[in-house]
């Protein structure tokens, strides 16, 4: 099919990608029978289709997701859970025995499945063991930075947790919880993060983010 | 009435984690509990402004200006000009910031940056009297928050001592009985420097210049202010909560050290006129 | 400020030195604040404006939300200090006629069906006004989107044009809005031709209208091109990650 851009190329927002209408994918629309980028990131071909990775792009839930989320409300039919920006998740229990058993309250941190997202909102999967968070060091990233913090069958974030010992437990939505033997290792990783929030669009992170940590660390 | 963020929910753990640091003297940004952020400060930006300053403090961002205008003085203080402080926190800054009328927030801030100014004796009103009964100069101190990361009061009065001690204010002379401007600008002598520090509580234990996810968590806050003399020209508890008496002698003496800090720094980066002491 | 002899002098060139189709000297900075998810900063000539954008998020008042898109707000709003007189504090009727016009113009590129329920919202701040407040905020805003990652079908570029002593002039300043006989603000989605805002105060024939129009698509073309330009610069070092 004919592309007007070549892989990888940074493109902008009503930038033309191709004549073929037909094979439009995430990040990009159609009109006129064109193919359109829609939002800043980087064009490729995936999957046969023309394809936007944009840089920042919002979480969209998908069946299956683990993610991690702060208890914004109690009813006595389930749990609200605030999964950060526009997203909130429903935990649907119709038993108000049940509800009270579970002792989750507001404030509290939770690991979680979802079962679907659609019309009728963000559905979390009761099926799955709701997992309270007991304690950590909660850190906010956009959940386009996720991706690139777990890495290549988790080439990244093994090299964190390696290096500082801490346990992460990361969530697709961009909340990422820290448990580490001491402060100094649970500041290493935080910081870690932060860099790979920064610079996740750059090449040779996870050398740098080896180096960086074993630095800091002295190791 | 009260403010209740909406989304801005806070994980109980993160209360655990900013208290449990700080039993060991450390903070989820790495400061240790009596230690401020970055503080940088840029003046003279604006050409419509008599006065004008930049002041960020770590991520936290404020923009003041300086208008002057002629008006008439108060009735019981015929030969002082006056001043007032007005602030907005900006929609743009926060999550929490909705638009509309100053709430509750940003009319306090307003007047806690105008009580240390006025308390702290900083302009010599006298000097801005025109015309005894009749005219002086009215400054209007505009106070905006841009970014928003914790403790917007410390970087506001920064910003608004800035924005003065760079100000220039169009000179007037009076001509055959009517007040003329002149093609001539002074500067404002500032009598003091009266700084704040925003001092968090949790626990038995306090930060200064809480971040915002340290805000979020903290038992209670508060904003003290000195002078250069060690006089206490402001006090705010500023939030629901308890402070332990036991905690003040600590927290006034780490206050009059950083207040010392932030001192140092403005005279480093602000071209001010002080007024010589009596 | 007093009323010029002239705003255009016999070799065409305004109060500021410019020939009638010059733009003045543009900046853009994009990522300028860390709260905000996109935020930009643009300045044209004595016109500085800040733009921040918040989105998607959860729409507030929760019944105002739409079952099958996102709401876009807007807020264009001008600090006290930003002109010669002292502007209260709080919304004008201006401010208000401003930020509606504003928001139909990005609302128009914006792609809200892709979040339904929530709500995007745009805030302009104007530090300093020296005329074009108005197109200023909205090329900035159109960064601050894109910044923000919020899917549109094209940037949003804008400049005003104008007339003074009978001639067409682009990009007008603050005199030659001010005592001009004509004042057009208009914005465009470039890559498709389309206006998005359009606003006349003053008085023109129709076939100034018409060239005023072809002088402002000239003056947006370039203002487009900064724009990506700036997009570009803060994205420049990124490179692909290893798939």
């Amino acid at each position: 099919m004919p592309i007007y851009f070549s892989e990888h190329e940074v493109v902008l927002p009503g930038q033309l990608l191709s004549d073929n209408g037909k094979r439009s994918g995430d990040g990009t629309y159609t009109l006129g029978g064109k193919i359109y980028a829609a939002q800043i990131g980087f064009a490729t071909i995936k999957n046969n289709k023309v394809t936007v990775i944009a840089f920042k792009a919002a979480y969209k839930p998908m069946p299956g997701d683990r993610v991690i989320g702060i208890i914004s409300d109690v009813r006595p039919n389930g749990f609200e859970v605030d999964l950060g920006r526009h997203l909130t998740g429903i935990i649907r229990i119709p038993d108000r025995e049940e509800v009270k058993s579970m002792k989750l309250k507001v404030g509290d941190v939770v690991y979680v499945k979802i079962r679907e997202s659609g019309l009728s909102g963000v559905i979390i999967d009761r099926g799955s063991r709701i997992r309270k968070i007991e304690s950590g060091l909660l850190i906010q990233l956009h959940p386009s930075k996720i991706p690139r913090l777990v890495g290549r069958r988790g080439s990244m974030i093994n090299v964190i947790k390696k290096l500082t010992g801490c346990d992460i437990l990361v969530g697709k939505n961009g909340y990422v919880v820290v448990n580490g033997p001491s402060p100094e290792s649970e500041f290493a990783a935080m910081k870690a993060i932060r860099m790979i929030e920064r610079e996740a669009h750059t090449s040779g992170l996870t050398e740098r983010i080896e180096r960086y940590l074993r630095e800091l660390l002295g190791k | 009435m009260a403010f209740v963020p909406k989304k801005d929910l806070t994980a109980k753990i993160m209360r655990n984690k900013v208290y449990n640091l700080l039993l060991q003297d450390k903070r989820i940004d790495g400061r240790h509990p009596k230690e401020l952020r970055p503080i940088s400060i840029q003046t003279s930006l604006l050409s419509k402004a008599e006065g004008s300053a930049l002041v960020s403090m770590g991520s936290t961002k404020i923009l003041t200006g300086i208008k002057v205008e002629l008006g008439t003085p108060f009735p019981d203080r015929p030969d002082e000009g006056t001043f007032t402080v007005n602030a907005e926190l900006l929609p743009l800054a926060s999550t929490s910031f909705e638009p509309g009328p100053p709430d509750e927030r940003g009319v306090e801030l307003a007047r806690v940056v105008d009580r240390s100014i006025r308390e702290g004796g900083v302009l010599d009103l006298k000097k801005l009297c025109l015309v005894e009964g009749e005219k002086v100069y009215i400054i209007f101190i505009d106070i905006y928050v841009l970014d928003y990361d914790g403790n917007y009061f410390d970087p506001s009065l920064i910003s608004a001592l800035a924005a003065l001690a760079t100000a220039k204010i169009p000179r007037y002379e009076i001509v055959d009985d009517k007040l003329q401007k002149t093609e001539e600008f002074f500067s404002l002598e500032l009598n003091s420097l009266p700084f704040t520090v925003m001092v968090g509580v949790l626990g038995e234990r306090f930060l200064v210049d809480p971040q915002m996810e340290e805000e979020k968590v903290l038992d209670v806050s508060m904003i003290i202010g000195t002078d250069e003399k060690g006089n206490i020209t402001c006090i705010q508890k500023n939030s629901p909560g308890q402070v332990s008496i036991s905690l003040m002698d600590e927290i006034l003496e780490t206050v009059i050290e950083k207040t010392g800090e932030i001192r140092r720094k403005f005279l480093q980066e602000v071209p001010v006129k002080l007024a010589s002491t009596a | 400020m007093l009323k010029p002899e002239r705003l255009i002098d016999e070799s065409g060139m305004r109060v500021d030195g410019r020939r009638p189709d010059e733009l003045r000297p543009i900046k853009m900075e994009v990522g300028i604040l860390d709260k905000s998810d996109g935020s930009a900063y643009v300045e044209f000539g004595g016109t500085k404006v800040v733009a921040a954008v918040f989105g998607p998020r959860e729409a507030h008042p929760r019944h105002l939300a739409l079952p099958d898109r996102a709401i876009l707000n807007c807020r264009y709003h001008m600090t006290s200090f930003s002109v010669e007189e002292r502007k209260p504090l709080g919304m004008t009727r201006r401010e208000v006629e401003l930020s509606k016009v504003i928001r139909e113009a990005l609302e128009t590129v914006t792609f809200l069906e892709e979040f339904p329920r929530a709500s995007i919202d745009v805030y302009i701040e104007v530090v300093q006004a020296d005329g074009g407040t108005r197109t200023t905020g909205l090329t900035a805003a159109s960064l601050a989107l894109a910044d923000a990652g919020i899917p549109m079908a094209d940037l949003v570029a804008a400049v005003a044009v104008g007339k003074v002593d009978g001639q067409l002039i682009l990009d007008l300043c603050d005199v030659e809005d001010k005592y001009g006989e004509a004042d057009m603000p208009v914005a465009m989605a470039p890559r498709f031709n389309s206006i998005v805002l359009l606003q006349l105060n003053g008085r023109m024939t129709v076939d100034e209208f018409k060239r005023g129009l072809a002088l402002a698509q000239k003056g947006i073309a370039e203002i487009y091109r900064l724009q990506r330009e700036a997009l570009k610069k803060k994205f420049s070092e990124f490179t692909p990650a290893e798939e």
